[in-house]
């Protein structure tokens, strides 16, 4: 009989893989498994972490673990599940290869190598989040630290709940020196927002056009200040500004459901890093891959049934993402997942920091300590092709081919977007680490008090909420960091991300989850 | 020498890292809790662990107990009958008593864990710290906040 020792405990370093930031911290075990985390003072973040950190352990340990392959909702053999799989990679003309996180850079030239092998010709990304298009600012180089050669910085979105763990950095920098000029542009009144000395609060979407103008660049026939919201004068102050510091710096974030044109305000930030000289710093949580086409192609492919498997190497998709399941309805559709989730073949997989290999982070590669173990039902991603492909090769990191885009119509579609106002309120999505897979709380409904009143709401009201996406019951809360006409809910969130509405970019044709109109009434 | 968590409101960020990390460690039931000033700033509440605690006071089968060493005041869950004279009685209401498990949530600093409170070790920016009483007095806390006038613009 095993001797039991209550005080039998371990704790085994581990990166955090759930956003780019690159913490460390210990998982505990003891002699029943998994207990907790602990916060490792040596580590790189100090021993400092946000929610999803905190997760951690919730997630290795969670009765939704994917643990066994499973079909139509029951567990299936590995037997079973590989010769499905040699099937379906048989027919590499009619399969794509899909990914999105959770899949290491040696991961990633893996399954390219082995699409080479086969002969698949279709390959996306699935990481459909809008901070996708922020990826080619990524620099390695970047320390927190530069923060201190500059007086100017300048955020877009909000970091302090979507990525906590820069909060403390422009804090202190900000608390520092008076003279230290903090700029925070967003559609919402957020934390990040509560820091500023200069917040400029513009309307919904049409953060592209601010930052164009802040760049002095103008487009004939749209009245920025009319589309943003942000007064003339207040926009010239701030354009000289950022032309008169040295050293600044922009802190970049986009949120799932929060503006319309991701790919544009990538453009307006490009825009303002040449007018100002200035840093750019995207906070994204996943530094991710591109596949040689854009998934809207892969979807199209789909409708007119060129296609007739798809396989996503990766996490999220195709649970993350269910508005765009009808679209690709006429597939059948295999997906390595670390949780369990209704519909579609599963795969189970180690989640990043049970595997060993290195990983991006937003300050360079690093590499995973290993030393936790997966659920013994899941396999490697080389596990899984290599038999098939009779051994793994090694493949070329693959990009999109380049698309220009035709940023003067792009511009116009926002101005026209914003200036036609819509009959429902506006659903705008929020990033917030603390509503991380809703582990710690249910989404909640943010909510102007003038639109409640109007729908004679009260605040902790359940309401209905709908869109032509679907219907969700949420706790409304009340609160005039959301302006007239416009609701927010915390896009880490299961639930309330299948209510957005998506498009497919015209030029890159990427999927893009949009301010979605939507109807609210109180459930009695 | 006693120790306290000590919130410096310039830092906190309202990210609820701490609430997080405590309600991670505790099964979901979380002992800070997060509240907000008028709509004017997030801040994280935690329990005092007061000199003359008021739930102790009111607890009508002393459940809740004062250790005059370290001066944490503690619940013990096995005494508790869950009738929320604490929750009432607390002048911070910073002890939750939810319904499922019919037994108050209280702060009990992490006594389980040497290196202090898990919301002061998981905190992101800093604003949560954990100091003796010596270190308190010398600790500048929200003196920035009011030399730079910062926080009153915090207004959401």
């Amino acid at each position: 009989m095993k001797n039991i020792n209550p005080k039998a405990i371990t704790i085994k370093k581990a990166l955090c893989p759930f956003c780019s930031y690159g913490c460390e911290f210990g998982v505990i075990y003891d002699d029943f498994g998994i207990k907790g985390v602990e916060y490792a003072k040596d580590g790189s973040s100090g021993g400092r972490l946000c929610p999803r950190g905190s997760a951690a352990a919730m997630y290795l340990n969670h009765p939704r673990r994917l643990a066994v392959p499973m079909k139509d909702g029951k567990p299936v053999a590995w037997a079973k599940m590989k010769k499905d799989l040699t099937k379906v990679f048989g027919s590499p003309k009619s399969t794509a290869v899909t990914f999105d996180r959770n899949v290491t850079p040696e991961e990633y030239a893996a399954i390219i190598g082995f699409c080479e092998k086969v002969g698949i010709e279709n390959i996306a990304s699935t990481y459909f989040e809008p901070e996708s298009h922020l990826e080619p600012f990524l620099d390695e180089s970047f320390d927190v630290s530069n923060l201190q050669k500059t007086q100017l910085v300048v955020i877009l979105g909000d970091p302090f709940n979507q990525t906590p763990m820069v909060s403390q950095a422009i804090i202190d920098w900000k608390l520092k020196d008076r003279k230290n000029g903090l700029i925070v542009i967003d559609s919402l009144h957020t934390h990040t927002a509560g820091f500023a000395d200069q917040f400029l609060r513009v309307n919904v979407g049409t953060e592209p056009l601010l930052l164009f103008a802040l760049a002095q660049k103008n487009f004939e026939g749209i009245d920025a200040t009319k589309v943003t919201g942000i007064d003339r004068a207040i926009i010239k102050d701030v354009s000289r500004r950022i032309k008169d510091s040295k050293n600044s710096i922009v802190f970049a974030c986009l949120s799932f459901g929060h503006t319309y044109d991701p790919a544009l305000c990538a453009e307006g930030i490009s825009e303002l890093e040449g007018y100002g000289r200035m840093k750019i710093v995207p906070l994204v949580e996943f530094a991710g891959y591109e596949g040689n086409k854009g998934f809207g192609s892969i979807m199209e492919m789909a409708k007119k049934k060129k296609i007739k498997y798809l396989v996503n190497f990766g996490e999220l998709f195709p649970f993350y993402y269910p508005q765009v399941a009808p679209d690709l309805k006429n597939l059948e559709m295999y997906a390595t997942s670390t949780l369990k989730h209704s519909g579609y073949t599963m795969v189970p997989v180690p989640l990043t920091l049970e595997k060993e290999g290195t990983v991006y982070t937003s300050f360079g590669k690093k590499k995973l300590l290993g030393g936790i173990e997966p659920p013994s039902g899941a396999r490697s991603i080389e596990e899984i092709i290599g038999p098939l492909s009779g051994g793994s090769g090694k493949g070329k990191q693959l990009s999109v081919p380049d698309h220009k885009l035709d940023i003067k119509e792009r511009a116009r579609r926002i101005s026209e977007a914003t200036l036609v106002k819509g009959k429902g309120l506006r659903l705008m999505g929020e990033k917030i680490a603390f509503n991380f897979l809703g582990f710690f709380e249910e989404a909640s409904l943010k909510m102007n008090p003038a639109d409640a009143m109007e729908l004679n709401i009260a605040s902790n009201d359940i309401v209905k909420v709908t869109s032509k996406q679907g219907v969700e019951h949420m706790t409304v809360r009340l609160t005039e960091d959301v302006s007239q006409g416009v609701v927010t809910v915390p896009a880490e969130t299961p639930g309330a991300r299948k209510l957005f509405e998506y498009d497919i970019d015209t030029d890159l044709r990427s999927v893009n989850f949009i301010p979605t109109e939507v109807k609210i009434c109180r459930e009695e | 020498m006693q120790r306290r968590i000590v919130l410096d409101l310039d830092l906190c960020c309202g990210c609820r890292s701490c609430e997080a990390a405590c309600k991670a460690a505790f099964k979901g039931e979380a002992r800070i809790r997060h509240g907000d000033i008028a709509g004017a700033a997030y801040l994280p509440l935690a329990c005092k662990h007061c000199k003359q605690p008021l739930c102790l006071a009111s607890c009508p089968v002393e459940a809740i107990t004062k250790d005059e060493k370290t001066g944490l005041v503690i619940r013990s869950a096995m005494v508790c009958i869950g009738c929320k004279s604490c929750a009432f009685a607390c002048p911070f209401g910073v002890i939750d008593a939810p319904l499922v498990r019919h037994i108050s949530q209280k702060c009990s600093l992490c006594a389980d864990r040497e290196g202090g409170p898990r919301c002061v070790a998981a905190c992101s920016s800093g604003a949560l710290q954990w100091l003796s009483d010596d270190e308190i007095k010398r600790h500048e806390i929200g003196m920035r906040m009011v030399s730079k006038d910062l926080f009153f613009r915090r207004k959401a």
